[in-house]
């Protein structure tokens, strides 16, 4: 076990360090970030000192030097733009992503999921049958005009609720979170509903396609031969044997949508990180980019080693194979 | 924000008085960007400087028009050939109470160079040699040579507390003072409450404001980036008022009754320009062979394409109308503009002959670059562009690309023919002419975003002369001559001036548009 997490620890190490070094010297080929953001009254002189303020007069592999350099000090450098510390400024917009991705892909995956298995286990039923047809739509309409037709929809035409923003928010251990109120709730519901839609379409393909397959197998003819309920099949049986794919796209969707739900934060201005990142690109804000993108790396690396261990929990077969 | 959402219909039921005083109290304001910061002095950005404008005063008042009036400083006057003197406003107080005076303009100037960022603010303050405080309220500011458009320069000079700030005026400290509120302490019509950054912006009346009190006790400052999203948020009532509302959905709103749709000119001005070095790197002849000779150093070529280009047409129809036919790099009416240069006529046929005359029979073959996403139109303008000139036989090839690419290429001098927009913030010319149509020439700080090479003896002696002429009169037609000049030679070829669209709710507001675009709460009142 410990050799497993070693080998994981230092694959992260490698992932990160390409990270960083792809990232550097990608975006020092785009061009100097000082003439996206120069105003146009600047003199070559003050150009000059801009560039120098912000270390980019140096030879690239000096920066980089640099940045790892501090990088190991625990210093993850300060954004060109904001002028506060990277980690600072993703901090501050973490919360903000992280409680929308949570609320949308459980929601999605928990309703997804019961969906999906009543899907597989009454194929011919015209419930599940609607359910499948609306599944589609899920996966082939491009979110970001679900977006704006919840907005025009629940917004503009019925007022319901909030067209976008984060709404009141409550400070727990220093940082604001909108889901403890009813308004920070309705604004969250829009986005959340939004980033869920893809997911949920995916988690109820997944759950019926192994619902189907499970419920063909000797484990639940057994079962029912045992005289056990249906209920109880569904719930001890047939949930723990599905669950392996579920929980691998389960984290792999929880990573991808905590580390790029820019789409949905941009049509509902929701502060997030989402929006950083994207804003960070555009005016190429180095050190936020190479931060960012190094924490993401990290977030991968985490989430999957955290899939092995629950598979273990799980299912026994993964179980006994990796003590054996 | 509910509550708004519920009041809205209530209100429209009750009468248009009830809905005047709810209104009264709060404005909410849903604009496309915000302060990076809230340190005044962080970065020129206008989203930045708008948002600043709501907190701080600013030593000189750029008007609805862009004419310079006073600010915090009453008057001001050269007293000799690098010394201005300014005189302060008595009696203005800050946020917390205290005074303003003139040490609080002395820290603000020396300030600046120290806590820049990027989009650096060092810019106002470049002709700033030294500050001498004579009395409270006097000042004497020495520069560096004469520097005639000083009070130009200084519109956006945001005076911050020399108390307040002062424990927060390093790179490292200042971000953490101001947008935490403790070093936040302004002059202007509204105070600080709270800020999340890429979010609301809160502010509170301060009535004790030296202009007079505004109108709304609260002011909610909403950054919502995307475009549709904005406007959703206005129909949706969220929001009272939204800035850059898009051509398309301009059209649209034209016909929707519970939203006004308020247009103004910008100062934003699309300019083609085209290479002026021996040897350019994107163009060709037609069967892709190299050229002898660079074509856009020919006048008659720079011509033909001044030509080909349908100005009226890029209005009414790329535009939607939300735009002017322009012949100079600036909009009429500023100090500098010239009002006898003739609008370019559109004459294809012409356009093919001078191609002719100049060697070209055939035509050739451009790249065409241009932003696609910094100004409204962008895109849809330089694919006109591209049309157009490929109809009179030079074959362009279109990129509009993200100004993340396209600036620092530009920097690096990659293109031949290019297009973007350029805003006269000023509102003078030296401003625009100084940085593009003099040679590029650090010596004379002159030229520093000319990247077509364009250099005319002529046009550099006259703006080098301006900028030392301290007579308004006599600057005033040294820049008309110049930019008369610089039009005449079309390596910069001005094609159409920009509009810019708020929409508000129907009836409830009373706004006049500025042409730096900027949206100030305290000049929105409630419709009377």
């Amino acid at each position: 076990m410990l050799g497993f997490v070693i080998q994981r620890f230092l694959q992260a190490v490698m992932v990160m360090a390409v990270m960083s070094v792809i990232v550097f010297f990608g975006v020092y080929a785009i061009g100097n970030p000082i003439d996206i953001v120069i105003p146009p009254d600047a003199t070559q002189e003050i150009r000059a000192e801009a560039i120098r303020r912000l270390g980019l007069d140096r030879p690239l592999y000096e920066q980089y030097f640099i940045f790892i350099t501090n990088l190991l000090q625990g210093d993850m450098g300060r954004s060109f733009v904001y002028n506060v510390p990277v980690l600072e400024l993703i901090g501050g917009r973490l919360p903000a992503t992280l409680e929308l991705v949570l609320i949308s892909v459980i929601s999605a995956t928990v309703l997804g999921v019961t969906l999906g298995i009543y899907a597989g286990y009454r194929p011919d039923s015209w419930v599940s049958k609607t359910i499948m047809a609306v599944s589609v739509l899920g996966f082939s309409v491009p979110s970001f005009w679900v977006g704006l037709i919840l907005i025009l929809f629940f917004a503009v035409n019925l007022g319901w609720l909030p067209a976008g923003g984060r709404g009141e928010t409550v400070l727990i251990w220093g940082t604001a979170w909108s889901f403890p109120t009813l308004n920070g709730l309705s604004h969250i519901a829009l986005p959340a509903i939004n980033l869920a839609l893809f997911k949920l379409a995916m988690m109820i393909r997944l759950a019926r396609a192994g619902t189907r397959e499970i419920m063909l197998t000797d484990t639940i003819k057994f079962a029912r031969a045992a005289g056990l309920s249906e209920a109880t099949i569904l719930r001890r049986h047939l949930l723990k044997l599905i669950s392996i794919p579920i929980i691998t796209v389960f984290g792999l969707e929880l990573g991808s949508t905590l580390a790029f739900a820019v789409v949905t934060e941009t049509i509902f201005s929701w502060p997030g990180v989402g929006k950083l990142i994207i804003d960070s690109i555009a005016v190429l804000d180095r050190p936020v980019m190479v931060a960012y993108l190094i924490l993401v790396a990290f977030l991968f690396v985490t989430i999957n080693f955290v899939i092995d261990l629950v598979f273990a929990l799980i299912d026994p077969r993964v179980r006994h194979g990796a003590s054996a | 924000m509910m509550n708004r959402t519920f009041f809205a219909p209530l209100a429209f039921t009750l009468g248009l008085t009830a809905a005047v005083a709810a209104s009264a109290q709060t404005l909410t304001m849903g604009v496309r960007g915000g302060p990076e910061s809230l340190d005044p002095h962080f970065s020129a950005l206008g989203s930045h400087a708008e948002a600043a404008k709501h907190i701080f005063d600013t030593l000189v008042w750029s008007g609805t028009d862009l004419q310079i009036e006073p600010g915090l400083a009453t008057s001001w006057k050269p007293i000799d050939e690098d010394t201005w003197e300014f005189k302060l406003r008595e009696g203005v107080k800050f946020h917390d109470g205290s005074d303003f005076d003139a040490e609080d303009v002395k820290f603000s100037i020396e300030r600046i160079p120290v806590v820049t960022g990027p989009t650096t603010t060092a810019i106002y303050v470049r002709r700033v040699a030294s500050v001498d405080i004579i009395d409270p309220y006097t000042l004497h500011i020495n520069t560096d040579g004469q520097a005639a458009t000083l009070p130009n320069d200084f519109i956006r000079l945001f005076i911050v507390s020399s108390d307040a700030a002062a424990d927060y005026s390093t790179p490292e400290t200042a971000s953490q003072g101001f947008n935490s509120g403790a070093a936040t302490i302004g002059t202007g019509p509204y105070k600080f409450v709270s800020w999340v950054p890429n979010g609301d912006l809160v502010l509170e009346r301060n009535d004790d404001y030296w202009r007079g009190m505004g109108a709304w006790e609260t002011v909610i400052r909403k950054e919502i980036p995307n475009d549709s999203s904005r406007l959703a948020a206005l129909k949706a009532g969220q929001v009272d008022i939204i800035n850059y509302v898009s051509s398309v959905d301009y059209l649209a709103l034209e016909r929707d009754a519970s939203i006004d749709a308020v247009t103004g000119d910008s100062v934003y001005i699309m300019n083609l320009q085209l290479d002026q070095r021996e040897e350019t790197p994107m163009v060709r002849a037609i069967d892709g062979s190299d050229l002898d000779e660079n074509p856009f150093r020919n006048i008659l070529v720079r011509q033909a394409i001044d030509q080909a280009i349908d100005r009226e047409t890029m209005v009414d129809i790329v535009l939607e109308g939300l735009g002017r036919p322009a012949n100079q790099m600036m909009p009429p009416g500023f100090f500098g503009s010239n009002d006898s240069i003739p609008m370019s006529e559109y004459n294809p046929d012409r356009a093919r002959e001078l191609l002719t005359e100049a060697g070209y029979p055939e035509g050739f073959e451009v790249d065409l670059y241009c932003t696609a996403d910094r100004l409204p139109g962008d895109a849809a303008i330089c694919q006109g562009l591209g049309q157009m000139l490929t109809q009179v036989g030079i074959k362009t090839n279109v990129n509009a690309i993200s100004r993340t690419v396209y600036f620092p290429a530009q920097a690096r001098l990659d293109y031949s023919m290019f297009m973007n927009g350029w805003g006269t913030l000023t509102g003078e010319a030296s401003y625009t002419l100084g940085g593009l149509a003099h040679s590029n020439d650090p010596e004379v700080k002159l030229g520093a975003f000319n990247r077509i090479q364009y250099a005319n003896p002529e046009v550099d002696m006259l703006l080098q002369a301006g900028a030392k002429m301290m007579d308004p009169v006599e600057r005033r037609a040294t820049y008309e001559e110049a930019m008369e000049k610089v039009m005449a030679d079309k390596a910069y070829i001005s094609i159409v001036q920009l509009q810019t669209v708020w929409a508000a709710q129907a009836g409830m507001l009373e706004f006049e548009p500025r042409f730096d675009e900027d949206t100030l709460a305290f000049f929105i009142t409630p419709a009377s």
